[in-house]
């Protein structure tokens, strides 16, 4: 048993700033874009921010997926930008890949791949949650 | 003092936006400070004063309008969301603009964000 009642208000009782839910696939709708022009705003005013990918969201960390062949602007590209944003903290949801049958091979670098409680305690370690 | 910023991504004519709607009035009629209301994505369609909704359906802009009037609620829309939503935001007294929202960027949301205690997406 990983989380106990005291390692919750541990995590409850750290601020790290806005997580970021990404919770659909790339191509399908506005919100990867959406969310990512959240998080460089974030970034630029120098607030904290962590991305979390969940559910189809995590198609948006797939490698090799190029948005110009369905005629869409290659926003994910943006991505590998993170850094130069102070975006360091990036999670990845296991079971929603090994739903997928996705491999771990993603388009950028340092991404943690957590299991569902791991994952939702660094969820919880977040003062603000937005989700798109 | 403790502070709610809320996030409606919502359209206007979405059951949603009720559900939003209730949640800002309730938090205002108990006392708590609610430091603004961001409109992102779909939501920037609340400014539009070419939406009309049938009169026997909800009328969510109108009683943003009057929850702004009433308790000074500051209401802002992302100015891209609406842009891209057929809002033209090139003029401050463009009439094609709501004026109890306020045009602003995502800047804003950060604002409110760092100043919230709490933040509540719909």
């Amino acid at each position: 048993m990983i989380s106990s009642d005291t390692q919750i208000e541990d995590n409850l009782s750290q601020n790290n700033g806005l997580a970021i839910i990404n919770s659909k696939a790339p191509f399908s709708s506005d919100y990867g874009k959406d969310a990512l022009d959240v998080a460089l705003i974030f970034g630029s005013f120098e607030q904290k921010v962590s991305l979390f990918f969940q559910g189809d969201g995590v198609y948006q960390l797939i490698a090799n997926q190029d948005a110009t062949l369905v005629s869409i602007k290659d926003y994910l590209k943006t991505f590998s930008a993170f850094k130069f944003y102070d975006i360091e903290d990036i999670y990845v949801c296991q079971q929603s890949l090994v739903n997928r049958q996705l491999d771990e091979t993603f388009h950028i670098e340092d991404v943690n791949v957590l299991a569902s409680v791991e994952f939702g305690l660094a969820l919880n370690r977040h003062q603000h949650v937005l989700r798109f | 003092m403790k502070t709610l910023a809320v996030v409606v991504t919502t359209p206007p004519y979405s059951p949603l936006t009720v559900t939003a709607l209730s949640y800002v009035e309730t938090a205002l009629v108990a006392g708590i400070n609610v430091i603004g209301v961001f409109f992102y994505q779909d939501g920037a369609m609340h400014a539009n004063e070419n939406i009309s909704i049938a009169s026997d359906e909800y009328q969510a802009i109108a009683h943003w309008q009057r929850l702004q009037q009433q308790y000074q609620l500051p209401l802002h829309i992302c100015i891209t969301a609406a842009e891209k939503r057929g809002i033209a935001c090139d003029s401050i007294d463009n009439e094609q603009i709501n004026k109890a929202f306020t045009v602003s960027g995502l800047g804003e949301l950060v604002e409110l964000t760092t100043r919230a205690t709490r933040l509540v997406q719909f």
